[in-house]
């Protein structure tokens, strides 16, 4: 076992974090205050390949593996959770096309979003579902060579940027939701304005109206009556994208409270001074390592699953540890600034908010529990 | 000690090297000068013993030129120590000029004391984090000494002026123009009193304080990189640190360095640093004299009302 | 045109302790130079403006062949490089001999491209005794080149003025920061760093041979020990009085 980063892995992150502490943290508090990534960071991240990192080559990715694209969103996230929201969902997306795609829609679709040309979504809840997939109300109806898609689709990432969208919908043939590639802005593509949602500002959550969608009958995703399978395992694939997230404001949680404890004056001394602030700094150090690890074993991890129910696991109990961690350290950073944390001057404001939305995203905390309960139970 | 050879592209310079190398205990100083009667004339009021290259087919701007001109200089007085100003082009000259004569070489050295034979140096390494003491262990050494190490020497009595022929051969370097620098013109290595704004100053519009202190100290204002680089507060003359200038005024008054060393290396020789900054841990403030940790604008606006 | 960037592969300096006063490289990972990449990224502008092939040429210890994937990631084309336990920090001299004997092995190098100085050291002479030895012009802190056929025009700047100059080909330059702002490599850049042709040689395979004893000795290499008074002052008052007590300044 050997935990050191190769030369490659060391150059990612030093890349990614160049790259974050030069254009994304100037304008982080920018992207949180309008809930919107100004373009130019999405160019940046688009030249230096940071949409498609896990992705084949064929395709437009860098070939990067799940670990480079963890270490990547780690540095990526420290500067804004809303940046890295917003790769998170995509790569979620074009995790199920790279898995479960034919040749030519990987090529069609998957290309243009590696690319960072375009942004990935992938819709399967709606107003009346959370996770079940057998209250989807969304309908496919086969017509000729084409399906016709209606339905609504709630709390979609990336839903406003033009790219491939994977819409799950009941399929009239099998009467079982099935996957389809459907580009967003078609004809019949519409959506709401973006939720006021409390934190992660800039990944922004929409809702889809699809109105008579036409897609081509070989745009279905993996075969019919395959919906089950391509959002269990699109989703095990989105948790190492929401746990890195989660990590980089790990990070920054953790190092805003060491630098104000440094900084904060209390009777001409620091309060890192005292014992129940050195309590505090200890726990975040601790936090983080634990957290970071586990992250970074299940990039490594989604770089060859073999078995997607162990995977499942494994994703489900790295993505509910790192995302409570995050509202932890967030806490405990918090509480190292007092008061003046409470202001959103202070950037641990920003950090608190957002790591609430980690626990209650891509499957809340508790269903997580229920899948690492039942395979564990299973073995 | 051996007899060194000093020459600088600038007069103060070689007038500072003629102070070095008295001080280390030269047998024998002698300057060569290039094509500057001016220098030459100054070296010799302060007592050098003066030999002055006149010749035009000699283009400073191309430093093997130089460099060979200095090496056959010290072929024909028999030198093997040679003292270098390490500006910039004394430290183009140093290793050029190392390399033919097959001298060892140091650049950008802060103090010297000659240890019997030795010439030991003192120089920043590892980025300015470690001052580092060096020798030359080869009998010929070129030594690149940094400017305002040494006073310069000043007119006393006469030395002599004799010139020196070398040969040139044809150059591959063509001056095309100078251009003088554009902007800001100040010298903050020159001034006795820095004020030195860093990173923790929040707002520009504070920088007038700091200008109207500097003004009512008779100094200059000076900053970090980031002040200069980053948020161009001020231009890049006014950088202090290791890709600025290496500064020693009697006093220097910081305000919000945190101080980091790429900083420190450029005002460490100053003979009293005070450090005021909201931030007691500061790193800086284990380097200063007096400390004040208090709200920077404030402390500006009552320093500037008590003065 | 080919154009060699010489690179040195130095310890993080952003990661070096100090234990009681002493410099701690140990488990410090190792990088190239920040300057160092101003010159590579200067040659990958006129490669990219004018054509032509650049090579990352380094001599360290055995790390180098990692460690310069760097320079490929971020714009060379390939490498050549001098692997030996004796060169990792070894003298300037040194290093300039074997740098200029390794640039006699490549084919019709037109650039030799060099920082100002080491990131670690500083001592600017390695770039100026390569030239020497290799009998090229040379022009020092750079902001600006430009080639033109055999000649280029390299804009030197000095403390007081700029110098623009025309120096002719083959030549030594070394850049200063100012240069350029080296860009941040991509990640398909960073993975393909690796497979990107690259010639290893060990000292022996340069006809050069090492002197016994460096011809500069380190005799100590401490933090600066700063005997400050560090006294605290609490009022503005305070201060004016302490500094006009050292003499620095009128009251």
């Amino acid at each position: 076992m050997d935990f050191n980063l190769t030369k490659e892995q060391l150059m990612i992150q030093q890349m990614a974090r160049e790259f974050a502490e030069k254009y994304i943290e100037p304008v982080a508090e920018q992207i949180d205050r309008e809930n919107v990534i100004p373009e130019d960071i999405i160019k940046g991240l688009a030249e230096l390949d940071l949409f498609g990192i896990p992705y084949s080559e064929e395709y437009g990715g860098a070939d990067g593996g799940y670990d480079g694209y963890v270490l990547a969103m780690e540095q990526l996230a420290r500067a804004s959770g809303g940046v890295a929201m917003t790769l998170s969902a995509h790569s979620l997306a074009l995790s199920a096309i790279s898995v479960f795609g034919t040749e030519d829609q990987k090529k069609e679709y998957m290309t243009p979003c590696c690319k960072g040309e375009k942004i990935a979504s992938f819709a399967f809840t709606e107003p009346a579902t959370g996770s079940d997939p057998k209250q989807l109300t969304t309908t496919a109806v086969k017509d000729g060579d084409h399906y016709i898609i209606n339905g609504t689709k709630r709390f979609i990432s990336n839903a406003n940027w033009p790219g491939v969208i994977v819409v799950f919908a009941v399929d009239d043939q099998t009467n079982k939701p099935s996957g389809f590639l459907v580009e967003k802005w078609c004809d019949g593509y519409s959506i709401s304005e973006p939720w006021d949602k409390i934190g992660m500002h800039g990944g922004q959550l929409l809702d889809v109206y699809l109105k008579d969608v036409r897609v081509p009958v070989e745009n279905m995703l993996g075969g019919p009556s395959m919906g089950y399978p391509i959002l269990q395992l699109g989703i095990s694939f989105g948790k190492v994208g929401v746990s890195s997230t989660a990590l980089g404001g790990i990070l920054a949680a953790y190092d805003e409270g060491v630098r104000y404890s440094k900084e904060k004056m209390h009777r001409d001394a620091p309060i890192a001074k005292f014992q129940s602030i050195q309590l505090k700094v200890a726990d975040l150090a601790i936090k983080y390592e634990a957290a970071r690890w586990l992250t970074y074993r299940l990039g490594m991890l989604a770089n060859n699953v073999k078995d997607p129910r162990q995977f499942a696991r494994e994703a489900a109990l790295t993505k509910t540890f790192v995302c409570d961690t995050m509202c932890d350290v967030a806490r405990i950073s918090m509480d190292i600034h007092g008061s003046y944390g409470l202001m959103n001057d202070y950037k641990i404001a920003r950090i608190y908010k957002d790591a609430i939305i980690g626990p209650q995203i891509e499957g809340v905390a508790d269903m997580q529990r229920m899948i690492v309960a039942g395979l564990t139970l299973a073995d | 000690m051996a007899t060194v050879l000093i020459y600088s592209d600038k007069a103060s310079m070689a007038l500072e090297l003629l102070t070095a190398a008295r001080e280390v205990g030269a047998a024998a100083v002698k300057a060569v000068t290039i094509n500057d009667n001016a220098a030459a004339q100054d070296l010799v009021g302060a007592g050098a013993e003066v030999f002055a290259i006149d010749n035009d087919a000699i283009n400073l701007a191309d430093t093997a030129a130089v460099a060979s001109a200095l090496a056959q200089a010290i072929e024909q007085l028999g030198t093997d120590v040679v003292f270098l100003s390490s500006n910039r082009r004394g430290k183009e000259v140093a290793g050029r000029l190392a390399q033919i004569i097959q001298a060892g070489c140091l650049t950008d050295v802060t103090a010297l004391q000659s240890n019997g034979d030795q010439i030991e140096c003192q120089r920043n390494a590892l980025g300015g984090a470690t001052v580092a003491t060096q020798t030359i262990t080869e009998a010929k050494k070129v030594i690149a000494i940094r400017p305002r190490t040494f006073e310069a020497a000043a007119a006393g009595s006469a030395g002599s002026l004799n010139d020196l022929s070398v040969e040139a051969k044809p150059s591959a370097v063509k001056l095309v123009e100078v251009r003088s620098k554009a902007g800001d013109s100040v010298d903050i290595e020159a001034a006795e009193i820095l004020v030195v704004v860093g990173q923790g100053m929040e707002s520009q519009d504070d920088l007038p304080l700091a200008q109207e202190l500097a003004k009512k100290l008779g100094g200059e204002v000076a900053c970090s990189k980031p002040v200069a680089t980053d948020k161009k507060w001020l231009s890049e003359e006014r950088i202090v640190g290791l890709s600025g200038k290496k500064c020693k005024p009697q006093l220097a008054l910081l305000f919000g360095i945190s101080g980091q060393v790429q900083f420190t290396v450029g005002i460490r020789d100053a003979r009293v640093i005070a450090s005021i900054n909201t931030d007691e841990n500061a790193s800086m403030n284990q380097m200063s004299d007096y400390i004040m940790t208090a709200d920077l604008k404030q402390v500006l606006a009552d320093l500037n009302k008590a003065l | 045109m080919n154009i060699v960037v010489a690179l040195k592969q130095v310890p993080d300096l952003q990661q070096i302790r100090l234990r009681n006063r002493q410099p701690v490289l140990d488990d410090v990972p190792l990088t190239l130079g920040n300057i160092d990449k101003n010159a590579l990224e200067a040659a990958v502008a006129l490669k990219e403006a004018q054509g032509g092939n650049v090579i990352a040429l380094s001599a360290g210890d055995e790390n180098i062949e990692d460690t310069i994937k760097e320079a490929l990631a971020a714009g060379a084309d390939e490498a050549f490089l001098v692997a030996d336990d004796q060169l990792q920090g070894a003298e300037s001299s040194w290093i300039a001999t074997v740098l200029a004997e390794a640039v006699k092995k490549i084919d019709q190098v037109d650039l030799l491209l060099f920082g100002e100085g080491s990131a670690d050291n500083y001592s600017g002479q390695v770039g100026s005794r390569v030239a020497e030895i290799l009998g090229w012009p040379q022009v020092a802190y750079a902001i600006n080149i430009e080639v033109n056929g055999s000649t280029a025009a390299v804009t030197r700047s000095l403390e007081d003025c700029d110098e623009i100059v025309e120096v002719s080909l083959p030549a030594v330059i070394t850049v200063l920061s100012d240069i350029n702002e080296a860009r941040i490599p991509s990640v398909t850049q960073i993975l393909k760093a690796g497979k990107k042709p690259k010639e290893v040689l060990e000292l022996d395979d340069l006809d050069v041979e090492l002197p016994d004893g460096s011809p500069v000795e380190t005799i100590s290499n401490l933090a600066p020990d700063s005997q400050r008074k560090k006294v605290v002052v609490k009022t503005v008052d305070e201060l004016l009085q302490a500094l006009a007590a050292e003499g620095v300044i009128r009251r």
